[in-house]
């Protein structure tokens, strides 16, 4: 066959032949001051090949795996109405993305004229908060790569006045590249009352979050009891188990440090805290795809509480060191104390931070009042724990009263998520629906030994520390030992738990 | 492109991974690493469309690809299968030696020596001892037209074998037996330009959005506003986008069809001129439809008068209609009358032979048109008749073969062949490049039955194919992509397909392993002019000469490649004026008489219907777009995986699962008589209550459905059968 292939490459043309079929689907002008480049999806056109996403895939040279695009479904459930449509999604380019907002090496730029998001791969550290950040799932973590990487519009074709591959290979020409006006969409989304419904896409995220770009269109009024394909799927998320520990850790190294404050110096408490500090950020390195690169995690301060936490507790542990071994150094011993204290502030104002990282996602469960109260909890918690453990001098009734209280009113904080709890027949389950659904199922164990562990610990031990203070030794260690498996199951449920509203999906895709 | 900062890395290798070139050759950019050094096109290995697809070169291999922007078939586009076309042919399991199950038992990896001597050896001892009957082969609609010559040629004249069919049986035998009897050849009348040249299109047992999508596409393209008519039991995507849906009761279609051909007389709106000059038997079947008046047939087909009326005055106010079916129809117990009923409608109403009109059968396969023609199972090489002598000297005389090597008969069917090894009757098979083990219906009973034989080779990419796992010696085969030949597509158009990749280890084309088995046969000889898939295919032209699918005009694979395919008919010396063709332009039919007949028969009951134990009835079909057929292939790709759901689901209607008390996404158990799955619960106004619905593609479907027959086709019925469900494991 290669005389064939010959005969092809001598006749090769010059500009893409493929342009004749996309030219109107891309707009006649570029955008405007206050505009930017979005997709627009015409879910009457579509007829659901998905040719868009090997499409992307192909022309992008993705991974094997891995997919820019992705389709789900709506349907209905009104057996005397039947509707089904195929949602075609990437990146919404969104006028104020999340994931640019919350990255903490600024590896995100929106382009000012064009209005892409674009992500500089090279700057990437692979510490996934953008997938956290991101409502519809943009931003894919590769694992061999250590970054994530996303749609970019295909910039570089958009630039040369070439279509995005999606939009070159609809056969239905359902997807065209339009410009839209920022202002409008802003208004349209945010002041808007969300009661108006979601005037994006039903089922799909909030979009007064970030304000996404792409314009879902159809002539045809979707039913009211329009659901997405997996709707009722309830799968736990990702355990992030170097998170797991970095947040327990560092939350009872500031409650140690804290602790401490309030008796006399020892250099066990400090040492041991400051230690632990230590051993949480180098745990939480593990999270990320480049940890080498991580340097550059304070850039992205004016908007990312991750960048943030990295500053407060990249100032904790020289503090919480500084102060544990200032008793050794003559000429320091005088400042301990104040060491101390700004040790405290500063890890305070990190576990606050990583409250805010959280938070600042918008997923239900992840709300600031509970995860603030389950963050602080933790510090008290095992900083009073590890006090009575290392410091079996102390006067400990106080102590283990405070324990016990502490213990008891977070779980009662953890428990209220259970008012959420619904029973399958629930048409429209909402995120806490299901994190209260997957808590007392697929969780469960997860969550009897999280209980488990913190009575004991934070329960019964104090109460017997009471009773045998000859034994407090033993008895704090354990409890100290049986509070810190609670905390970290909590937190890993914290995390797996979470369900958040996403982009419709397929059924059990 | 800003520039490197300590702090910001704009660029660098990550960044590079990723960066597009211009593509030249008439692509855009492309992948900088895949940047071809020449491109050529070849025809899609999937389905029946027959997209072409262009490939792209580096140093002679396959890198990449995109779907061919002039072709006259696609457009420029291609569905997902066709992009991810090149992914199976490098998947980890492919077939890199022949395998021999030792008598141990264990399949082991063996050399070609061992492997054809084995084949020999075993298919003669069989032969020998029990007849010119006891040893059959199954073969497929997806290798090339040569080879499917070679190999129906090898099997008859060679090792004198008188059975033999293909997976063609399970998707299109229907349309085969239909279009023989009415037009008097195996004659799908249409180009894909109808689709954009109807003002109204009628889709019979068609999900052509999902199973056929760049003939939808084709539909999109179509500036008359066009009424799109859906006949489905389901709400299918392309009900979603059809203009009018008529979600008539599984099987109700044969009364259904009759009911609109009475209306259309009793109105008077047929085409007397077409119907007195072109047809035949119209006053019989004027009789026939005539009791099948608008009240009963409403009712039988479970919709309102109203309904059919409008169904009715939009055939009526068409100027150009064409009607369309697929697998809804083929695969059904009254398959061929179905089918012919279509084909009535056109007759009556004059709508064929007409630009944007036709009763127009969309195949499964790449290759089972080619099947039609060339296998030597149904039909003698080249649409010939094994039963007429001169027919079978024709034959013989291009073969340069003795006329008595020719068996006098037709083979049997599939079903005919899977009784007869049941019956003890067969007991060597060959299986090539299709996957009975899964697809066969009743599969637990074809599963037994196939473990019934003394000899069983499979020929094919992978050795863990269901069917494989079951082989006495595989055979492997290289890939569409990995050989050159032809395919001929729904359209009557024969397309190349090119060797782009090398086959893996000692993988063979079937073409070779062919040739080799003829060999070792001791047959070689009959084969001396069969150097090479083109010389074969100048033999296939030289066969059909005049006969309606007379290929005599063509100038080899160069003017296949430089046309984007022609279509059949193009008898020497006609000149290729048009790339885009249909028949019957002249009102002549294939008939002695030139006329097309209109043939009809009583509608029969469904052969399982739902009752009390098993109350509802289970449809099969398409999954999504991303699947085909058993997903040997699909499967190998993460990107068509990501793109269907992950297990087995069961479409079911809201009603029936709150009064079963099933959720969505729950698992339940689905049971016939022949078998029991387990499935998710989708839950979807999408089915009529009733009725559930099962993806075609997983290994458990087949195990419900029943095992009944078109009489006239021997197609077997896999879209109707009861069973009952239950929540839970």
């Amino acid at each position: 066959m290669e005389c064939f292939a010959r005969d092809h490459a001598a006749g090769g043309a010059d500009g893409p032949a493929q342009a004749k079929y996309y030219r109107r689907l891309l707009p006649a002008a570029p955008p405007g001051p206050g505009q930017q480049y979005a997709f627009e999806v015409d879910l009457d056109q579509c007829s659901g090949c998905k040719a868009c996403v090997t499409a992307c895939h192909s022309l992008n040279g993705l991974d094997e795996d891995e997919t820019w695009r992705e389709v789900g479904l709506l349907h209905s459930d009104d057996w005397r109405a039947p509707f089904q449509a195929t949602v075609t999604t990437a990146c919404h380019h969104c006028v104020d993305p999340g994931c640019l907002s919350g990255c903490p090496v600024l590896a995100y730029d929106k382009d000012p004229v064009t209005g892409i998001v674009r992500h500089l791969d090279d700057q990437c550290i692979g510490c996934q908060y953008c997938v956290m950040k991101c409502p519809y799932e943009v931003p894919k973590y590769s694992a061999r790569r250590g970054i994530v990487r996303k749609c970019d519009l295909c910039s570089n074709r958009l630039a040369q006045g070439e279509a995005p591959a999606c939009v070159q290979a609809c056969p239905s020409q359902a997807i065209r590249i339009t410009v839209a006006d920022q202002a409008i969409l802003t208004a349209q989304f945010r002041a808007t009352p969300a009661a108006a419904g979601n005037t994006f896409l039903p089922t799909a995220p909030r979009p007064a979050l970030t304000v996404p770009t792409t314009r879902y269109r159809s002539a045809r009024p979707l039913p009211a009891a329009v659901r997405a394909g997996d709707q009722r799927r309830v799968a736990p998320a990702h355990g992030h188990p170097p998170l797991v520990f970095m947040l327990v850790l560092s939350q009872l190294s500031v409650g140690a440090l804290t602790v401490g404050l309030f008796l006399p110096p020892s250099p066990a408490q400090a040492g041991g805290g400051a230690l632990l500090g230590i051993a949480a950020l180098g745990l939480g390195s593990l999270h990320l795809g480049r940890p080498t690169q991580a340097w550059r995690a304070f850039l992205g301060w004016r908007t990312s509480w991750f960048s943030r936490e990295v500053i407060a507790f990249g100032a904790f542990i020289p503090l919480a060191v500084g102060a544990a071994i200032a008793p050794a150094f003559p000429a320091l011993a005088g400042l301990q104390p104040l060491l101390g204290v700004a040790a405290a502030v500063a890890g305070w104002l990190g576990v606050g931070c990583s409250a805010m990282l959280y938070a600042d996602t918008h997923r239900e469960f992840w709300n600031l009042p509970w995860t603030a109260g389950k963050f602080f909890g933790t510090a008290a918690l095992l900083g009073l724990a590890f006090t009575l453990a290392v410091r079996p001098g102390v006067p400990h009734p106080g102590l283990l009263c405070a324990l016990v209280f502490v213990t008891l009113g977070k779980l009662a904080l953890e428990q209220r998520i259970f008012r959420w709890q619904v029973d399958r027949e629930t048409p429209a389950p909402t995120a806490l629906n299901r994190t209260a659904r997957l808590l007392t199922g697929e969780l469960s164990v997860w969550q009897r030994w999280r209980i488990a562990a913190a009575l004991l610990g934070g329960g019964l031990l104090p109460l017997l520390g009471l009773l045998l203070p000859a034994h407090l030794a033993l008895i704090a260690g354990t409890a100290l030992a049986c509070l810190l498996v609670g905390e970290a199951c909590e937190r890993h449920l914290f995390f797996t738990a979470v369900a958040p509203d996403k982009m419709p999906g397929g059924f059990t895709t | 492109m800003k520039r490197n900062t300590l702090l910001r890395q704009w660029t660098g290798p990550l960044t590079a991974d990723l960066t597009l070139h211009p593509g030249n050759f008439g692509l855009g950019k492309v992948p900088a690493r895949f940047q071809p050094d020449a491109t050529t096109t070849m025809v899609c290995g999937f389905c029946s469309t027959g997209c072409g697809l262009n490939i792209h070169l580096q140093d002679g291999r396959a890198v990449n690809l995109t779907p061919a922007t002039d072709h006259p078939v696609n457009l420029g586009m291609a569905c997902p299968k066709g992009w991810e076309a090149l992914t199976p042919l490098a998947a980890a399991d492919r077939a890199t030696t022949p395998w021999l199950r030792s008598p141990g038992g264990e399949l082991a990896p063996t050399d070609w020596d061992t492997a054809m001597q084995t084949f020999t050896l075993r298919f003669r001892a069989i032969l020998d001892q029990h007849g010119p009957d006891s040893v059959a082969w199954i073969g497929t609609g997806q290798i090339c037209t040569e080879e499917l010559a070679f190999l129906g040629a090898f099997a008859k004249f060679g090792m004198g074998l008188r059975h033999g069919d293909g997976n063609t049986r399970q998707c299109m035998a229907t349309s085969v037996a239909a279009y023989k009897e009415s037009f008097g050849f195996d004659a799908p009348p249409f180009t894909y330009r109808d689709f954009e040249e109807s003002d109204v299109i009628v889709l019979i047992g068609s999900n052509l959005c999902i199973a056929h999508p760049i003939m939808w596409q084709r539909v999109l393209r179509n500036r008359n506003r066009p009424e799109i008519i859906v006949v489905d039991p389901r709400k299918t995507e392309t009900a979603m986008a059809a203009t009018q849906h008529y979600a008539i009761r599984p099987k109700s279609d044969l009364t259904f069809l009759y009911g609109l051909a009475h209306l259309l007389i009793e109105r008077g709106w047929i085409d007397r001129t077409f119907i007195e000059a072109h047809t035949a038997g119209f006053e019989e079947f004027r009789r026939h439809v005539a009791p099948f008046g608008i009240t009963a047939v409403a009712r039988a087909c479970g919709l309102s008068p109203e309904e059919l009326e409008r169904c009715v005055e939009t055939i009526h106010r068409g100027h150009r209609v064409s009607f369309w079916w697929t697998m809804g129809v083929n695969q059904s117990h009254e398959g061929t009358r179905t089918a012919q009923a279509v084909i009535n409608l056109a007759l009556m109403t004059g709508n064929i032979g007409r630009p944007g009109t036709g009763a127009n059968s969309v195949t499964g396969q790449c290759n089972a048109m080619g099947s039609r023609l060339f296998s030597n199972t149904t039909n003698l090489l080249g649409g010939h008749d094994f039963r007429r002598a001169d027919h079978r000297a024709k034959v013989a005389g291009i073969l340069g073969l003795d006329p008595g090597r020719i068996p006098t008969e037709n083979s049997w069917a599939y079903d005919q062949i899977m009784d007869a090894i049941d019956a003890g009757k067969i007991k060597g098979l060959w299986v090539i490049g299709t996957n009975p083990a899964h697809s066969w219906i009743s599969q637990s009973a074809g599963r037994k039955i196939l473990g019934k034989l003394d000899f069983l080779v499979v020929q094919d990419m992978y050795p863990t194919t269901e069917t494989a796992r079951m082989a006495h010696l595989i055979l492997p085969a290289a890939a569409w992509g990995e050989k050159d030949g032809t395919f001929i597509n729904s359209e009557r158009r024969i397309g190349l397909i090119k060797k782009v990749s090398p086959a893996p280890g000692e993988a063979l084309s079937d073409f070779n392993i062919f040739k080799l088995a003829a060999h070792y046969w001791g047959c070689g000889s009959l084969f001396q002019k069969w150097t090479s898939p083109e010389a074969v295919f100048g033999i296939l032209q030289e066969l059909s000469r005049g006969m309606p699918c007379d290929i005599t005009g063509i100038a080899g694979y160069r003017m296949l490649d430089l046309e984007g395919g022609v279509q059949w008919p193009l008898p020497a010396g006609e000149k290729l004026e048009a790339g885009e063709r249909r028949l019957f332009a002249d009102g002549a039919f294939y008939h002695a008489d030139g006329r097309a007949r209109f043939v009809f028969d009583a509608p029969r009951a469904t052969p399982e219907p739902a009752d009390a134990t098993h109350p509802f009835l289970l449809l099969t079909g398409r999954g999504t777009s991303a699947q085909w057929h058993t997903g040997t292939r699909t499967g190998k790709s993460a990107v068509l995986r990501r793109l269907h759901p992950a297990g087995l689901h069961a479409e079911i209607n809201p009603e029936d699962a709150d009064r079963l008390g099933i959720k969505s996404g729950q698992t339940i158990t689905i049971t016939s008589r022949r078998g029991e799955l387990q499935a998710r619960a989708f839950v979807t106004a999408n089915v009529t209550p009733g009725q559930l619905f099962l993806p075609m593609h997983d290994e458990a479907t087949n195990r419900l459905t029943f095992p009944a027959f078109d009489p006239q086709s021997r197609q077997p019925a896999y879209k109707a059968c009861a069973v009952s469900v239950r929540p839970g494991k």
